[in-house]
C-alpha cells in the first residue's frame, strides 16, 4: 500500500513539475575554475559538486524562484535567488573568504598574543616562562622591539616616549595606575598577574581610534572569558606565597587570587645596594566573576593591593641618607559587558574605577595623595558584510587628584585637579580582497580642564604581497593630557600631541615570524617649565617638541630546531626632544640607541624541563654632566643582562621554577645623579644610579589541584 | 584513521534495500567517503542537511568527515578551513540540541584535532575544556561507548608522557569495549564507530 502511494505521489510530482536542469560553472574572482564546490538548491536533495573545469549540472524538481547555495572551503558561501527554469550555463564567481588564516591582517604597530590573534607573536605562557621577566607582563614585553629597558624604572618606554605615554586597558577599560608602588630609581612591576589574562595586544604605535589618552603605546589585556575547569592554585615562592581558586557554575564562574609578598628573606640572603629599613611587602588580591547570558558575557574584575616599604636613599646633595617610607593602597574595579543585540549588532560597554592612595614620608616631610579615576565606555559594532565592519563608540574619563604636602617646618601645600575628558570615535574595517585591507577612523575628544577639543584621524592599510609576506602602513594623530606632576600645579595647558607614521613588513611561515618596522614620530606641544623640577611656582608652557625615528626588527622561530624556541629583537632609535626644562632638543636620558634581546627556551624531554636564557643588551644612555658645557653630553657604558630560568614539571600539575637574573653580575649603570652645586674645586660631584642588587634569585613551587586530574594526582602521592 | 573510515563506510553501504531519498543520499555519501572522496562526501552530507532540517545526522557527518580529513592534513591553513567547516556544521546542531552526547563527542574530536595540529598553541587552551566536554557527555549518557573510550584515549597520551599509571584509562577502555557490544544505534545511520580503535588501544594496554 505504502509503495503504491509513494509511486503515485512520485508520478504526480513528476507530472506536475517537470524536471529542470541547472548547469553552470564555478570560478574564483579571477575566472579560474573551482573544482569540488558544492552547488545545491536549499531545502532539497538536488545538487552537484563541480568538476575539474568548475562545471556542474543537475536536475531538480523544484520550480520557480529558489535559493541556490554554493559552498567551498575557504570561500564565502554564496546564496543566490534564481529562477529554476532559467539557470543554464551560467558562470558563478565565488569570493575568497577573508576569515581564513592566510588572509591579510593589519599588523602595523601591534604585537598580539592569545586566542583571537591570528598572528601570535607572544603566547600567554611566554609571559611566565621568559627568563628575566619574573612573571611580570611588562618584563616579558621588554623583550620585544620598540621598547627600552630602563632598569631603574621598570615601566614600559616605547619608541622614544616617556613611560606615562603608554596606557593600559583591561577588557577595553583604562587602568590609570597599572604599576606597583615604588620610589626614585627602584624598578617597579606591573600589577596584574598574567594567569588571569587570555589575550594581550601590545601596540607600539598607530593604534585604533578606540584608544585615546596615549601618545606612544597601548597595552590591551583581556581577562579569560571562560576558565577551563575548577581548580586551586598554590604557589610557594622565595618572595612570598599565593593561593587561587576557580569555581564554575552552569552560567557563571569565579576566580580569586590572593598573594602575600615579602622581600625581607631575599634581602637577607642577597647583599643589597639599598639600605632597607623595612623590606617591600604587599598583600594583594584579584577576583574575576563572569556571567554568561544567552547573547552576552558580563565580566567583573576587582584587584586590590596594599604595599609598603621603608628605606634610606643616598642623595649626593645631602650628607645623610634620606629616609623614604611609602605606603600605597590601590583598588581597581572593572565591569564590562559584551554581547549581541538586534540584527547582529555587537555591544561592548563597561565602567572602570581606580583608586590609589599614597602616604609617603621623605625625610621629615610628609606627602599624601589620592587619585580617583573612572572610565565609562560604550562601543557598538556591526558587520555590514563579511568584508565591511563599522564600529562607533564613546568614552568618558574622569580623573581627580589631590595632594597634601606637609613640611616638617609646619608649612602645608595642597595641589590637585579634576580632569574630565569626553571622547567619541568611529572606525571602519574594509577588506577590498583577501590581500588588501584597510582600517580608517577618527577620534574626537574634549577636555573640560584644558578647555580644548581635538580631532585625531587614524588610518591603516595592509597588503599581502606573497603567500607569507605582507606590508602594512599606519598613520595616526594622538593626544594626551599633560601628566599628573604638571596638572597638579596648573591647568594652563594644551594636550601634548604626536603623529605616527609606520611602515611594516611581516613574514609568517609555520612557526616562523619575521617583522621589520620603520617609523617616524613627531611630537608637538610638549610641556616645558623653567625650574629644577616641576613645582608650584614653575612657569609652564607648551612650546616643547621632538621626534623619534627608527627601525625595529623581530625574528621568532619555533620550528627549525627540535624543542627549541627563540626570538631575537633589535631596535635602532634616533630621537630627540625639547621638553621639561631642557635648554635645547637632545636625546633624553631614558633612550639607548641600540637594543638587542635574545630569548631562548629549550625543552628537555627526558628531564621534563624547560630551560631558558634571555640576554638583553643596550648601548649606553645619555646623561647630563654639569661639568661640561654641552647639555646631556655624557653617555653611560653599555648595559647587559643575562638571565636564566629552569622550569621542572614534577608532574602534570606541579611545577618547580627557578630563575636568576643578571647571572654574570654585570654592574650596570643607568645614569648619574650630580650635585646641585659644585664643590670647593669647582666640580660637580656625582653618584651612579645602579641596580638594587647584582642578581635576583627566585625559587617557586606551583601546584594546581583540579578535579580532572585528581585521579592521577592521588596515585602519585 | 583511513581504516576507521572504511569500516564505517563499508558497514553502512552493505545495508540492504534502501528506500527513501534520505537513505539513498546517506548511502551514496558513505560510499563516496569510503572511496576517499571526502570533498564530495562532505558536499552530499551538506545537501542532505539542507533538506533534512530536523535530522542532526547529516551535519554530524559533515563535521566527522571534515575532522577526520583534518587529522590527515599537514597544511595548517587547510586544517583550519576543514575544522572551521566541521565546527560550523556542528554548531548548527548543538544549538538545537546541546545535550546530545554524540555531538559532544564530535566537539571533543574537533578540539583534539586543533591540539594535534598545534600542541604548543592549543594544548593548554583546549585540553581541560575537552575533558570537560567528555565529562558532560558521560553525565548525560554514561553508557555511551564512544564518549568513554575517546576520553580514555585522550587522557592516556598525557599519562604515558608523564610516566603516570595508565591502568585507570585501560580499565575504562575495557569497559568501553563491553559497552560497544551492547550498543544499538537507533538507525543504521546513527554513529556506531569506535570499536576497532578501542580494540587496538586495548592491545597497547596489554603490551606492558
Amino acid at each position: 500500500m505504502k509503495t503504491i502511494f509513494t509511486f503515485l505521489f512520485l508520478a504526480f510530482s513528476i507530472a506536475a513539475f517537470a524536471q529542470q536542469t541547472i548547469s553552470g560553472k564555478v570560478t574564483d574572482e579571477k575566472g579560474h575554475p573551482i573544482a569540488g564546490a558544492n552547488i545545491f538548491i536549499e531545502g532539497t536533495y538536488d545538487g552537484d559538486s563541480s568538476d575539474e573545469q568548475g562545471n556542474f549540472s543537475f536536475q531538480t524538481t523544484a520550480a520557480g524562484k529558489q535559493n541556490l547555495v554554493i559552498t567551498f572551503l575557504t570561500y564565502e558561501t554564496l546564496n543566490q535567488e534564481i529562477a529554476v527554469e532559467d539557470f543554464k550555463g551560467r558562470t558563478v564567481k565565488l569570493k575568497e573568504s577573508v576569515n581564513t588564516l592566510d588572509a591579510v591582517v593589519i599588523t602595523a604597530g601591534t604585537f598580539e598574543s592569545g586566542d583571537k590573534a591570528r598572528v601570535s607573536v607572544l603566547k600567554p605562557m611566554d609571559i611566565v616562562t621568559t627568563a628575566g621577566a619574573s612573571g611580570d607582563i611588562i618584563g616579558a614585553l621588554l623583550t620585544l622591539p620598540g621598547t627600552q629597558t630602563v632598569g631603574e624604572d621598570g615601566r614600559l618606554f616605547v619608541r622614544g616616549g616617556e613611560a606615562d605615554e603608554a596606557q593600559t586597558y583591561v577588557d577595553g577599560l583604562r587602568v590609570s595606575q597599572p604599576y606597583g608602588a615604588t620610589t626614585n630609581n627602584l624598578p617597579t612591576r606591573g600589577r596584574f598577574s598574567p594567569f588571569l589574562f587570555s589575550g594581550i595586544a601590545f601596540s607600539t604605535g598607530g593604534y585604533s581610534a578606540e584608544y585615546g589618552e596615549a601618545l606612544s603605546s597601548v597595552l590591551l589585556l583581556n581577562t579569560i572569558d571562560e576558565p577551563d575547569n575548577e581548580k586551586t592554585d598554590i604557589s610557594l615562592m622565595s618572595v612570598g606565597l599565593g593561593i587561587g581558586n576557580t569555581q564554575k557554575w552552569e552560567k557563571s564562574s569565579l576566580s580569586v587570587n590572593t598573594s602575600y609578598v615579602n622581600l625581607a628573606p631575599y634581602q637577607v640572603a642577597i647583599p643589597q645596594a639599598v639600605d632597607w629599613n623595612r623590606a617591600y611587602q604587599s598583600i594583594s588580591g584579584e577576583m574575576v566573576y563572569r556571567y554568561q547570558f544567552n547573547s552576552g558575557l558580563l565580566k567583573t574584575y576587582i584587584a586590590f593591593d596594599a604595599a609598603d616599604f621603608d628605606l634610606n636613599q643616598e642623595n649626593i646633595n645631602q650628607p645623610e641618607k634620606i629616609r623614604v617610607d611609602v605606603r600605597n593602597n590601590n583598588l581597581y574595579l572593572n565591569s564590562s559587558y559584551k554581547g549581541y543585540f538586534g540584527s547582529n549588532y555587537q555591544l561592548t560597554t563597561g565602567i572602570s574605577y581606580g583608586y590609589s592612595h599614597n602616604k609617603i614620608g621623605i625625610g621629615l616631610d610628609d606627602v599624601k595623595n589620592a587619585e580617583h579615576a573612572t572610565h565609562m565606555k560604550i562601543k557598538i559594532g556591526k558587520n555590514l558584510s563579511e568584508r565591511i565592519r563599522v564600529t562607533a563608540g564613546a568614552d568618558y574619563f574622569t580623573t581627580k587628584f589631590d595632594e597634601d604636602f606637609k613640611e616638617n617646618a609646619g608649612n602645608a601645600f595642597s595641589s590637585g585637579y579634576d580632569n574630565n575628558i569626553a571622547a567619541a570615535y568611529a572606525e571602519t574595517d574594509i577588506f577590498f580582497s583577501k590581500n588588501f585591507a584597510a582600517k580608517a577612523g577618527f577620534r574626537f575628544s574634549h577636555s573640560d580642564l584644558l578647555q580644548e577639543s581635538n580631532l585625531s584621524p587614524r588610518l591603516s592599510l595592509a597588503y599581502k604581497v606573497s603567500k607569507n609576506g605582507q606590508f602594512s602602513l599606519a598613520y595616526g594623530d594622538f593626544v594626551q593630557s599633560p601628566r599628573q606632576e604638571y596638572l597638579k600645579y596648573s591647568s594652563q595647558f594644551e594636550s601634548e600631541k604626536t603623529a605616527h607614521y609606520i611602515l611594516n613588513f611581516q613574514y609568517n611561515k609555520t612557526g616562523k615570524t619575521f617583522r621589520a618596522e620603520a617609523y617616524f614620530k613627531q611630537y608637538r606641544d610638549l610641556v616645558k617649565y623653567d625650574t629644577e623640577i616641576s613645582q608650584f611656582d614653575s612657569q609652564f608652557n607648551n612650546n616643547g617638541k621632538g621626534f623619534a625615528k627608527g627601525i625595529d626588527l623581530f625574528w621568532r622561530d619555533n620550528n627549525s630546531f627540535k624543542n627549541l624556541e627563540y626570538w631575537i629583537s633589535y631596535s635602532y632609535i634616533d630621537t630627540e626632544r625639547d621638553y621639561k626644562n631642557y635648554p635645547k632638543q637632545v636625546t633624553p636620558s631614558f633612550v639607548a640607541d641600540h637594543s638587542l634581546s635574545i630569548v631562548t627556551k629549550y625543552w628537555i624531554s627526558d628531564l621534563r624541563s624547560q630551560v631558558g636564557f634571555t640576554n638583553s643588551f643596550n648601548t649606553g644612555r645619555p646623561y647630563n654632566n654639569p661639568n661640561e658645557s654641552a647639555f646631556m653630553n655624557g653617555k653611560t657604558k653599555a648595559y647587559n643582562n643575562l638571565s636564566f630560568s629552569w622550569a621542572y614539571l614534577v608532574s602534570q600539575q606541579k611545577i618547580l621554577y627557578f630563575s636568576v637574573s643578571n647571572v654574570l653580575g654585570t654592574d650596570n649603570v643607568f645614569g648619574y645623579q650630580y650635585a646641585d652645586n659644585p664643590n670647593m674645586n669647582g666640580e660637580f660631584q656625582r653618584q651612579a644610579i645602579r641596580q638594587p642588587a647584582d642578581r635576583f634569585f627566585f625559587v617557586g613551587f606551583f601546584w594546581t589541584i583540579s578535579e580532572n586530574k585528581k585521579e592521577n594526582q592521588l596515585k602519585n602521592l | 584513521m583511513t581504516k576507521f573510515i572504511l569500516t564505517i563506510a563499508f558497514f553502512i553501504t552493505t545495508l540492504a534495500g534502501a528506500q527513501t531519498q534520505y537513505e539513498q543520499g546517506m548511502q551514496k555519501a558513505f560510499a563516496l567517503w569510503g572511496e576517499g572522496k571526502t570533498t564530495e562526501a562532505s558536499a552530499l552530507f551538506e545537501r542532505i542537511a539542507s533538506a533534512e532540517k530536523n535530522n542532526w545526522l547529516p551535519n554530524y557527518y559533515v563535521a566527522l568527515v571534515n575532522t577526520t580529513t583534518a587529522f590527515q592534513t599537514k597544511d595548517k591553513n587547510q586544517i583550519a578551513a576543514l575544522l572551521g567547516k566541521a565546527q560550523e556544521a556542528l554548531n548548527t546542531e548543538l544549538d538545537k540540541n546541546p545535550e546530545n552526547p554524540e555531538l559532544l563527542v564530535m566537539q571533543a574530536m574537533i578540539n583534539t584535532a586543533w591540539i594535534v595540529a598545534d600542541p604548543m598553541t592549543n594544548g593548554m587552551k583546549l585540553s581541560a575544556k575537552t575533558i570537560e566536554i567528555y565529562d558532560k557527555a558521560l553525565k548525560i549518557a554514561p553508557e555511551n561507548p564512544r564518549a568513554l573510550f575517546s576520553k580514555a584515549e585522550f587522557e592516556i597520551g598525557g599519562a604515558r608522557y608523564f610516566g603516570n599509571d595508565t591502568k585507570p584509562m585501560c580499565a575504562q577502555i575495557d569497559k568501553a569495549i563491553e559497552l560497544f557490544a551492547k550498543f544499538k544505534p537507533e538507525t543504521p545511520f546513527h554513529p556506531n564507530w569506535g570499536l576497532d580503535r578501542a580494540l587496538e588501544a586495548q592491545k597497547e594496554c596489554n603490551k606492558k
